[in-house]
């Protein structure tokens, strides 16, 4: 005879504190988004545009840009560049609110990111409804992670709902397929005022790998309107909390210009 | 006047008899029978709370002249009845056949019942009440609606024919003792009986008339033979018939038999309260299973008719005791509840007809009938009556019954007061599954989105239904007013006017206002005033803006009808939790490939079983059989056996006559 | 060696074909169709015969209609009607000639999909004709309650009682094969990796075998050493997170809190790992893109993780309750899991033995012991058990890898030949794994069939359904352990 409960309280709490104590947030030797040193690069090189797979990277006239709204972080670029100009970071707190903040875009200067619009009422108490439009899966079992003793939503106040009549934001992971458009619509609808849209994934933010083939639109542009985005393929559950608590105005929105603020 | 209406009644069901025999003038017929079925009730109203006077008819039976009177407890029960009846024949039966059958059948139900009602003869009362059974089956038998009615109809015929025997031999006990089948002399020959075999003629009254109100083991030919029918047959078989059936009952075991003897163990009383008790639970457990209109509004019939059963077997308690007040109250609490269902069960099988004509079938399900408003709310106050709920006149008489049991703790014996406390749990369950049932029939059959419905529901069906249940709200919130016209009645039964003991100003009360009351007069009042509370709350909150967006099913929208709640979904915990009862079947049956995989079609049967039937019919009917095949013997068709039969005999008589 | 003997057949030899493969023993594992110059459409199946390790293809250049062979082979049904969806194919004979893939009127190429001028509109569901008027009818989905992936299910019930269920997959149809088209294989592992999520290391894996087997190239010992423990590092925190989402459906709250934490634990260590919780931008075609360093750590962190899952795992066998709920639920009999071609724990726990890392070794399997758990009943609870037993098979795995490990090369040149094609495999967590991959003659992908353990076991599932009950439904659901995405791709 199993005793669970004794088993769960003599465990301890094996939550972490992150972001508001001291503790890890858990993402120790993680990947992020490759970072840009336009300085390194050679005259005329665009090795990095050329393998790009989702065509994050954009070469215009001897510049280059580079839009991280479509970066799948799969590291072919900064495998590829021969001089470093392309290198990996462990960035991966990449929620803004415009989606120009995440193009980089040489010549733009990073802007003071902007505040939040009236959303007071829901500073503690958050409801998410999530919509899977087509994801590959990975965004969500990071979402699902959201919930596990480590992270622990809950303790922030935001928590998953299981119908878009009791939410606030709509959360879509996924670059929106043919059949899941209909549905989607569905549930904006069926929210109640006041609702916003959160777009996690590179799927959701432009569609990512199969953004715009037969089967997909390129994520949520055009389709609802955003209010948060994220990037990440997929983006783990520290860059979610990030997110959220930037949407809610509790964290600074890290990133400006495709910059990221330090 | 009040006599006059009647004998216009009985001239214009005769008639109506006689214009459907010729199979002509169907309308005509049915304006006959309304008209007199009108002037029936108009009788009933302008003649309480006073009997008719006597009247002698002039045929003599048996060498007897026949008298014939309305008590007002008859004129009560009939004038009830006849309100259903009159719209029912008015509007006729949906079915497109036999409409001068069904005319000639509803003319002979009506003049039976009058019969019944009325005639103070033994034998007359039989003629008159195998014309009601035969009425009965002329018009389920004219309308076609069932091919296998034949069956249905024979079943119901027979088990009426075992209560007719059970009357027969009743009325011959109680003949022989005075010579006279007059009910003038029933109650002097009673007395004169051994106690044992007032007990025994006291069971086969409740076996005759018992058959026809539902009590066990008979509301087995209930769900066929209504179910083979239409709406308007069960009005007038629940209606006019029912209280006939009941007013027979309450004369033989109030009038011809007498109170058991003081000291005496009240056995009969006892019997009677329990057969209604346990009828009214197996019977509304049946009815809240069924999925047709008719098989459940009969099932409900039976139920109620065995409350009142239960109600009149307090009664003879009370009685037994001395406790004279207490015995008026039950014996009128029966007629309450009979008054009230004949109106509500009236309504809800009108409602059940017109949604036949809409809809094209009595199914319960999804109809959409909600939105005509005045057929809504008939519908809807027949079912809140027939689960008791307030101010509806169910809910004053249920209320009734159980105030009536609670004073069990007066009885001196324990045996009746353990009874009478039995008898309160069974009926308290009998009226939770009610309040289930009548909410699955309104729900499901009048309220659901309208899938099924092709046609308008027609405007003479929503008056009718609309006007039989005000009647019932009216009843109901009038009922102080209503109640003195069993003053005579109750006098005369029970040395007091106890109808007038059962009200104080507005409030009704079980003799006496330190027990308890109620007073759905003043809920009428009162009800609308606080509903003003929410309704200024919305009128208030209009000043926000509204956006309406479809159900959220998942993100499609699919046909909401299919996801709907069905009746047998309705059902089913109950099914489940009650399996020992109701023994239910379930087969599902698919059609696929061979190795099962690719499944393209799915049949799933459901059915319960029901518990006489296998248990007490079925044997009989073998047992009959085997008998039958035994006497075949003597179809053998040899000649030399015929004559030695013969030669038997005439030994026999030889015999019988020498000695 | 491309991995796999081609045969061709005709269109009045295939029944011949397929049954006969049936009576010897072998298993047919999945068909498609391709297009090799643009007109004329071939139709392969691939067969896995006994006692063999590598496959059997059959080729049949498609007329205007292929005999279904359906009712021979069960599973193919499915797969002959993806390939009615999107190569356009006839399949004459077929039982249940309904599109599977692509809703009614969608296109299955082209581009510019612009959903605000032209709106989809979603057709009706395929179901059986249900002849009763008081069955109740539950759709749900696709979005349903809770984070979890899109579909729609259709139940049939009275009460507690399914009578039908049918469960409307491929809302989330992607296209991915389509996006492996006109890429360099090299490059394409970015795709494959992206196809399911959480199958990352599978996936990649056997489309990097399929490349390879198409080059003709030796991956380096040391790669596939890797390669082995990248893939059970999937295999382990798979199998947590099923374990832990099992302890939910049956509403063991901190059972699926124990569960959910050891499967962040061992996300944790891929990520410490390979800078990726779901090892992802490691494989490529010819070795790993970059070396791994596990030193001494990475043997200390699982055992220490070991030492937690063991004692989760005992405590789970110890919970009544819980066993009480999975026990005779759902069970997958034998026949109908061959049938249905059901892959992975689920058909293991239905008494079919069979494993792609011990019948058809690839990387380095082929050197180290492969412990395969069948058990005969079928219900969930062998399901659990057999994943359990994989648990314990994955850490021992591993650590066996990181005790061999040698120095030594990673990656080796890879180039495909134009118009060559492999077939690669793996078994991942959820069961076999196939690409069959065919270049192009610039060098680039031309075709990529994928086909995923999800898509085989979702057809299985329904039949465990029908004449259960609504509670058992969402603890069965969860034993099987499916997943859309992979499925829909």
């Amino acid at each position: 005879m199993a005793l669970w409960t004794l088993f769960g309280l003599s465990s301890g709490k094996a939550t972490t504190t992150w972001p508001a104590g001291d503790d890890a947030d858990g993402q120790d030797g993680l990947l992020g988004m490759p970072r840009y040193n336009p300085q390194a690069c050679d005259e005329g090189c665009r090795i990095c545009a050329e393998v790009c797979p989702t065509h994050a990277i954009e070469a215009h006239d001897d510049k280059l840009s580079v839009d991280y709204g479509r970066c799948v972080i799969c590291q072919l670029c900064t495998e590829a560049c021969p001089t470093g100009a392309m290198t990996p970071s462990n960035d991966w707190a990449f929620g803004v609110r415009d989606r120009e903040d995440l193009v980089w875009a040489s010549g733009g200067a990073p802007t003071a990111a902007p505040g939040g619009t009236g959303k007071r009422a829901f500073f503690r108490s958050l409801h998410v409804r999530h919509v899977d439009a087509g994801s590959c899966n990975g965004c969500e079992s990071e979402l699902q992670a959201l919930n596990n003793p480590f992270y622990n939503l809950h303790r922030l106040g935001i928590f998953f709902t299981p119908s878009p009549r009791f939410a606030d934001l709509l959360l879509v992971t996924g670059p929106v397929t043919r059949p899941m458009f209909e549905p989607l619509l569905a549930a904006y609808q069926a929210m109640p005022e006041p609702r916003w849209v959160m777009a996690v994934g590179t799927c959701a933010v432009s569609g990512g790998i199969p953004g715009g083939n037969y089967a997909c639109a390129t994520g949520l542009e055009g389709i609802l309107p955003v209010d948060l985005y994220l990037p990440g393929c997929p983006p783990n559950p520290a860059a979610i909390i990030d997110a959220l608590l930037i949407f809610l105005d509790r964290a600074p929105q890290r990133v400006s210009g495709g910059r990221v603020r330090d | 006047m009040t006599s006059g209406m009647l004998i216009l009644s009985f001239v214009l069901w005769v008639a109506a008899a006689l214009i459907a025999s010729l199979r002509r003038w169907a309308v005509l017929g049915r304006a006959l029978l309304a008209a007199g079925a009108l002037s029936g009730v108009i009788a009933a109203i302008v003649g309480l709370p006073n009997p008719t006077s006597t009247a002698v008819l002039p045929l003599r039976l048996a060498g007897e002249a026949v008298a014939f009177r309305l008590e007002p407890e008859a004129l009560w029960l009939f004038g009830f009845g006849l309100a259903p009846a009159l719209f029912a024949c008015a509007l006729g039966s949906p079915s497109h056949y036999g409409r001068s059958g069904w005319s000639f059948g509803a003319a002979f139900s009506l003049l039976g019942a009058l019969g019944v009602f009325g005639l103070q003869n033994g034998a007359a009362l039989l003629v008159a009440w195998e014309a009601m059974s035969l009425g009965g089956a002329i018009m389920i038998l004219s309308e076609r609606l069932d091919s296998a009615r034949g069956s249905t109809v024979l079943f119901m015929l027979a088990l009426l024919e075992v209560g007719a025997v059970g009357l027969i031999l009743a009325v011959a006990i109680l003949g022989l003792g005075t010579s006279s089948l007059d009910f003038a002399s029933f109650v002097g020959a009673a007395a004169a009986l051994r106690s044992t075999t007032q007990i025994g003629v006291g069971l086969l009254v409740l076996v005759g008339f018992g058959a026809k109100l539902g009590l066990l083991p008979f509301y087995e030919w209930f769900p066929g033979a209504y179910g083979s029918g239409s709406g308007a047959s069960g009005a007038i078989l629940s209606g006019v018939v029912l209280n006939a059936a009941f007013f027979g009952m309450s004369r033989g075991l109030f009038e011809w038999l007498p109170p058991s003897p003081e000291g005496a163990f009240p056995l009969l009383a006892i019997i009677v309260v329990v057969v209604g008790t346990v009828s009214a639970i197996l019977t509304i457990l049946y009815a809240f299973q069924e999925d047709d209109w008719r098989r459940l509004l009969s099932f409900s019939s039976a139920e109620n008719a065995s409350i009142a059963v239960a109600a009149l077997g307090a009664a003879m308690l009370f009685r037994s005791y001395g406790l004279r007040e207490l015995a008026g109250l039950a014996w009128t609490v029966s007629l309450l509840h009979l008054a009230g269902h004949a109106l509500a069960k009236g309504s809800l099988f009108l409602t059940a007809d017109g949604l036949q004509r809409a809809t094209g079938s009595y199914a319960i399900t999804a109809s959409g009938a909600g939105k005509y408003w005045l057929f809504g709310i008939g519908a809807l106050l027949g079912a809140m009556s027939l689960s008791a709920m307030p101010p509806t006149a169910g809910f004053v008489s249920e209320w009734f019954v159980f105030q009536t049991v609670f004073q069990g703790f007066h009885l001196p014996n324990l045996a009746g007061r353990l009874v009478l406390a039995l008898a309160g749990a069974g009926l308290a369950l009998t009226a939770a599954i009610a309040f289930a049932t009548f909410v699955k029939v309104f729900g499901i059959g009048v309220l659901g989105r309208d899938v099924n419905r092709n046609a308008p529901i027609s405007r003479f069906y929503s008056g009718a239904v609309g006007f039989l249940g005000l009647a019932v709200l009216l009843l109901g919130v009038g009922m102080p007013v209503w109640l003195t016209a069993l003053d005579v009645a109750t006098a005369r039964h029970f040395g007091a006017a106890v109808a007038r003991q059962m009200y104080v100003g507005p409030l009704l009360v079980p003799l006496t206002a330190k027990f308890a009351f109620i007073s759905p007069s003043l809920l009428i009042i009162v009800m609308p005033l606080l509903a003003l509370v929410p309704v200024t709350l919305i009128l208030v909150s209009g000043r926000y803006r509204v956006r309406r967006s479809p159900v959220w099913y998942g993100g499609l929208s699919p046909d909401p009808a299919g996801a709907a709640t069905t009746a047998l979904a309705f059902s089913n915990a109950m099914r489940t939790f009650y399996s020992f009862v109701y023994r239910p079947t379930a087969v599902t049956e698919r059609e696929a490939d061979a190795q099962g995989y690719f499944v393209r079609k799915l049949a799933f049967e459901h059915d319960v079983a029901p518990i006489f039937g296998p248990l007490l019919f079925q044997p009989a009917v073998r047992s009959i059989n085997a008998i039958a095949g035994k006497l075949r013997l003597l179809q053998s068709g040899h000649l030399n056996f015929y004559l030695g039969l013969i030669g038997l005999l005439l030994v026999l008589v030889l015999g019988l006559t020498l000695a | 060696m491309i991995g796999t003997r081609i045969r061709s057949v005709t269109a009045e030899t295939l029944a011949t074909e397929a049954r006969a493969l049936r009576d010897t023993g072998g298993r047919m594992q999945f068909a498609y169709a391709w297009s090799p110059n643009g007109d004329d459409i071939e139709v392969r199946y691939v067969a896995a015969l006994p006692e063999r390790k590598d496959f059997e293809t059959w080729l049949l250049r498609a007329g205007n209609e292929v005999p279904s062979l359906a009712h021979i082979w069960p599973l193919l049904g499915w797969y002959e009607r993806e390939m009615m969806d999107l190569s356009g194919i006839r399949f004459a004979g077929h039982p249940e000639p309904h599109p599977l893939v692509l809703r009614e009127g969608a296109p299955s190429r082209g581009n510019g999909q612009d959903f605000l001028k032209h709106p989809p509109v979603d057709g009706g569901h395929h179901l059986p004709i249900i002849d009763a008027k008081d069955i109740q009818r539950l759709p749900f989905g696709p979005i349903r309650a809770d984070v979890v992936e899109s579909a729609e299910f259709t139940f049939f019930y009275v009460g507690e009682h399914i009578l039908h269920y049918q469960p409307r997959l491929f809302f989330k149809h992607r296209g991915m094969e389509t996006c492996f088209n006109g890429r360099l294989p090299s490059d394409a592992v970015v795709v494959a990796e992206r196809v399911s999520g959480v199958g990352t290391v599978g996936h990649a894996l056997a489309f990097c075998e399929a490349v390879e087997r198409a080059a003709r190239c030796d991956v380096p010992v040391r790669a596939r050493a890797l390669r082995v423990l990248l893939a059970e590092l999937e295999r382990l925190y798979n199998h947590l997170h099923y374990l832990g989402h099992l302890c939910s459906t049956t509403t063991l709250k901190v059972g699926e809190a124990q569960g959910k934490l050891l499967e962040e634990r061992a996300k944790q260590l891929n990520a410490r790992l390979t800078g990726s919780r779901f090892l992802r931008s490691m494989l490529a075609p010819g070795g790993l893109r970059r070396d791994l360093a596990p030193d001494k750590w990475l043997g200390e962190a699982l055992e220490a993780l070991r030492k937690e899952v063991i004692a989760y795992v005992d405590r789970l066998e110890a919970s009544e309750s819980y066993l009480d709920r999975l026990i005779t639920t759902g069970p997958l009999p034998k026949r109908v899991a061959f049938d249905q071609g059901a892959t992975g724990p689920v058909e293991r726990a239905s008494g079919l033995d069979r494993d792609l890392r011990r019948d058809h070794p690839y990387a380095l399997y082929d050197e180290l012991p492969v412990t395969v758990t069948t058990l005969e009943e079928g219900d969930a609870y062998a399901r659990e058990r057999v994943r359990i037993a994989e648990i314990e098979a994955a850490f021992d795995l591993c650590q066996r890898v990181l005790f061999r490990l040698e120095p030594g090369p990673i990656r080796t040149d890879c180039v495909a030949p134009p118009l060559s094609e492999g077939l690669g495999w793996s078994e991942g967590p959820r069961g076999s794994l196939f690409y069959a991959v065919h270049i192009g003659g610039d060098g680039t992908l031309a075709r990529v069939k994928i086909k995923s353990p999800s898509f085989s076991n979702w057809r299985a599932f329904p039949l465990t359904v029908h004449d259960s009950n609504m509670m058992d439904y969402a603890i069965n659901e969860a034993s099987f352990g499916l997943t859309i995405a992979g499925c829909d791709r």
